[in-house]
């Protein structure tokens, strides 16, 4: 095994060099698998986080609360549905609003009827709305105005809604988010639009009854009610505009990265293997065992790949250090585990070709040879 | 030199494992800017075909143009400004259209507008529209009725136009009383009256500066928040976010493509270490062979990119249909200059190591 380490250590700066470039290829993995999650995250986090376990959007609104718009006649419709317990009208809207810094936030405001489905499930702090003019906000933005207590104003219109509670992972399309009571969103909304007619519901939310089976009960809502399309909560998530062509792109992108990781790794200890054939025939022929090069070679995979992990971790929690409150990166070990564990099989997969070359060395080829060889 | 080249032109398979993993990488870094470009011309290309000076919108719309209104007194005093010259309305609805012969409905941007862009002619008549090319993907023809929005508002197909999607919705292009219309009839809570829009474009007189005008504007109309082209591009949601990380990202690519320059020169060094110090000992200069070390890097670089351009467009078709790639000869070029630049960087590591290899070696060397 000492050889293994000699050579890492009179080779400095090509084992380097490949550590270096294994680290920056994890560190790309690592980073591309956290901006995902969190994009996504932040993306969906409100409709993920909400109470109703079917959303009805209005038929063409491809699954997009921006587009969809439902009429209270629906809303009604669905309720008589078989299975359904609860449905009331769920709206979306995002709004310029005044957290009391420089800068207005386009912020995602979404209406329900209070104690009814779609209130947020993931409160950590404070309570609910209970009256209208109170809101809940998502945590993440408590520091920019949005905190316990704060008071926002919606402009135009200049209404003014109180942050009575503070909930988890509730952003939406990338804003801070607040869920107010339904007719506090009407309000808010008619208020910033002198001309406007009315407002209708974006979606329907609805809460089934117990024991029945939720995508059940959702396809006989689109089958019973005209003119909607009844999605499970899940199903809604997976559907947002955005959500599949980023897990898309980015499954892609990562796909490249790994066979780049297999590639550069496997194409390296190829490379090192053919230059050192000579001295591996020689110490061959002077008895060291097949096994004990093999050995020496898998070390040598071994601690690059460690290397070029902990290269990618250190550089993953300084990214994470370094990010900001309003989108935090997470160095989360158990992804930092899984994905070296993954990059780990992938560079054994790639010095396959230079175990076999190791194997097939035949010692009595030293005595052909004019010289022993080695590198300097 | 000509011996790097000789040496390229005759043992390729030496080169073929630096070239491959480059190659891969460049299939990378073009997949990586492609999936921004499209991303950044899918969500900003109607705002990139306009050729107004500035893009005003009401100071407490955030820079949305869904969220804007300005009223006809508004615009007449902004029209009063020195150095306006033109002054037209634009607005925009986001709704889902119905295309005859589709089992789906499509997201469109229905846009009302007065005055024509490098993309869209002057407005049609009421009941016709421009559209968008990407909507001949889904199955609309010219002069074919297509409804938009839940109430179904119909219009024609009037002519396609290029490159106007809109936060990633194919544009839709029709006069004012019709886009009104379409907002009346499918979103009663953004409805506006004849003479408002929800911006304004302002193209400014002769050689007057754009950053100029806004200062004026924003002087003479408080309320409003002008902003130029590439202001207003940026400040579409999301598209200053995606462009830092994509960036980023693209960066630690090319980066990585040095690091891997770097080690497979330096494999390639140490394997002719003999050769190098016999080139010495007879009279050639460390300079000349760092020279053709570049030579080799620079030509691996661009036939790296030559494959890996190959590639990418081959499989820019099996790319699943919606990861929104868009191969744009700008992208293309930078790629190109920046590995050329990124492989001279990392074939130097190995400089350090041809000149201390001594001539006198040729003679002890084995």
């Amino acid at each position: 095994m000492l050889l293994a380490l000699s050579e890492i250590r009179r080779g400095k700066l090509r084992f380097g060099l490949l550590t270096g470039a294994v680290g920056l290829l994890v560190f790309l993995i690592l980073f591309l698998q956290t901006l995902t999650g969190a994009l996504l995250g932040f993306f969906t986090g409100a409709l993920e986080h909400q109470s109703a376990q079917i959303l009805v959007y209005g038929e063409d609104a491809r699954r997009n609360p921006e587009s969809s718009r439902v009429t209270v006649e629906t809303v009604d419709a669905v309720a008589q549905v078989d299975g359904v317990a609860t449905a009331a009208a769920f709206s979306e809207n995002t709004l310029s609003v005044d957290a009391g810094g420089a800068d207005l936030f386009d912020t995602t405001i979404f209406g329900y009827e209070l104690d009814g489905p779609g209130e947020p499930t993931t409160l950590s702090q404070g309570r609910l709305p209970r009256a209208d003019g109170e809101a809940v906000a998502s945590a993440i933005d408590a520091g920019s105005g949005f905190g316990l207590g704060d008071v926002v104003t919606v402009v135009p219109g200049k209404q003014e809604l109180t942050i009575v509670g503070l909930a988890d992972d509730l952003r939406f399309s990338v804003q801070p988010t607040l869920f107010v009571s339904y007719e506090t969103f009407e309000r808010t909304v008619l208020a910033t639009n002198p001309d406007a007619q009315a407002v209708l519901p974006s979606m329907v939310a609805v809460r089934v009854d117990a024991g029945v089976e939720t995508a059940a009960v959702a396809n006989e809502i689109t089958d019973r009610v005209e003119g909607v399309d009844a999605v499970t909560r899940e199903g809604a998530v997976s559907s947002l505009p955005g959500v599949s062509a980023v897990r898309s792109s980015f499954q892609v992108l990562l796909f490249l990265a790994g066979f780049v990781v297999l590639l550069v790794t496997g194409i390296f200890f190829s490379i090192l293997t053919v230059q050192k054939t000579q001295a591996l025939t020689l110490l061959r022929a002077v008895g060291a065992s097949a096994g004990y090069l093999l050995r020496n070679l898998l070390l040598q995979v071994l601690l690059v790949t460690l290397g070029g992990i902990g290269v990618a971790a250190g550089l993953l929690a300084l990214a994470a250090s370094v990010s900001t409150p309003d989108f935090p990166i997470d160095a989360d070990p158990g992804l930092i585990l899984a994905t070296g564990s993954a990059t780990l099989v992938l560079a054994l997969a790639a010095s396959i070709a230079s175990i076999r070359r190791v194997r097939r060395l035949d010692p009595a080829g030293a005595t052909t040879r004019m010289a022993g060889g080695g590198l300097a | 030199m000509r011996l790097a080249w000789k040496e390229l032109i005759r043992r390729p398979a030496r080169f073929l494992s630096t070239g491959g993993a480059l190659t891969l990488i460049v299939v990378l870094l073009l997949l990586l800017g492609g999936l921004l470009d499209g991303l950044t011309l899918s969500a900003t290309g109607a705002y990139g075909a306009q050729t107004a000076d500035l893009l005003v919108y009401t100071d407490e719309a955030n820079g949305s143009l869904f969220r804007s209104r300005i009223d006809p007194d508004v615009r007449a005093q902004l029209e009063d400004v020195e150095g306006v010259h033109t002054v037209s309305g634009i607005g925009a609805v986001l709704l889902p259209a119905r295309i005859a012969g589709s089992p789906d409905p499509t997201d469109v941007a229905v846009f009302g507008y007065e005055a024509p862009n490098a993309q869209v002619p002057a407005p049609p008549a009421g009941g016709e529209a421009y559209v968008d090319r990407t909507l001949a993907d889904a199955g609309l023809a010219l002069g074919e009725i297509f409804a938009v929005g839940p109430a179904a508002v119909e219009l024609r197909a009037k002519d396609w136009v290029d490159d106007t999607s809109f936060l990633a919705q194919a544009g839709v292009w029709a006069d004012g009383a019709t886009w009104r219309e379409v907002l009346a009839a499918n979103r009663p809570d953004a409805v506006l009256p004849d003479g408002t829009w929800q911006a304004l474009l302002v193209e400014a007189e002769g050689d007057v500066d754009a950053g100029e005008l806004a200062s004026r504007i924003e002087a003479a109309t408080p309320g409003l928040d002008p902003q130029t082209r590439a202001q207003a591009i940026l400040g579409l949601p999301g598209v200053e976010a995606q462009q830092g990380t994509f960036t980023n990202i693209i960066v630690m690519t090319f980066v990585i493509a040095g690091l891997v320059v770097a080690l497979f020169f330096a494999l390639l060094t140490l394997e002719r270490v003999g050769l190098f110090g016999v080139l010495k000992a007879i009279g050639t200069s460390s300079r000349t062979l760092a020279g053709g070390l570049v030579v080799q890097a620079v030509a691996i670089a661009v036939g790296a990119f030559v494959v890996g351009g190959l590639v990418t467009i081959g499989l820019t078709p099996v790319v699943p249909p919606d990861v929104p790639i868009e191969l744009v000869p700008r992208r293309a070029i930078v790629t190109a200059l920046g590995l050329v630049v990124t492989a001279l960087i990392g074939s130097a590591v190995s400089f350090r190591r041809i000149v201390r290899i001594d001539p006198a070696s040729a003679v002890g060397g084995s």
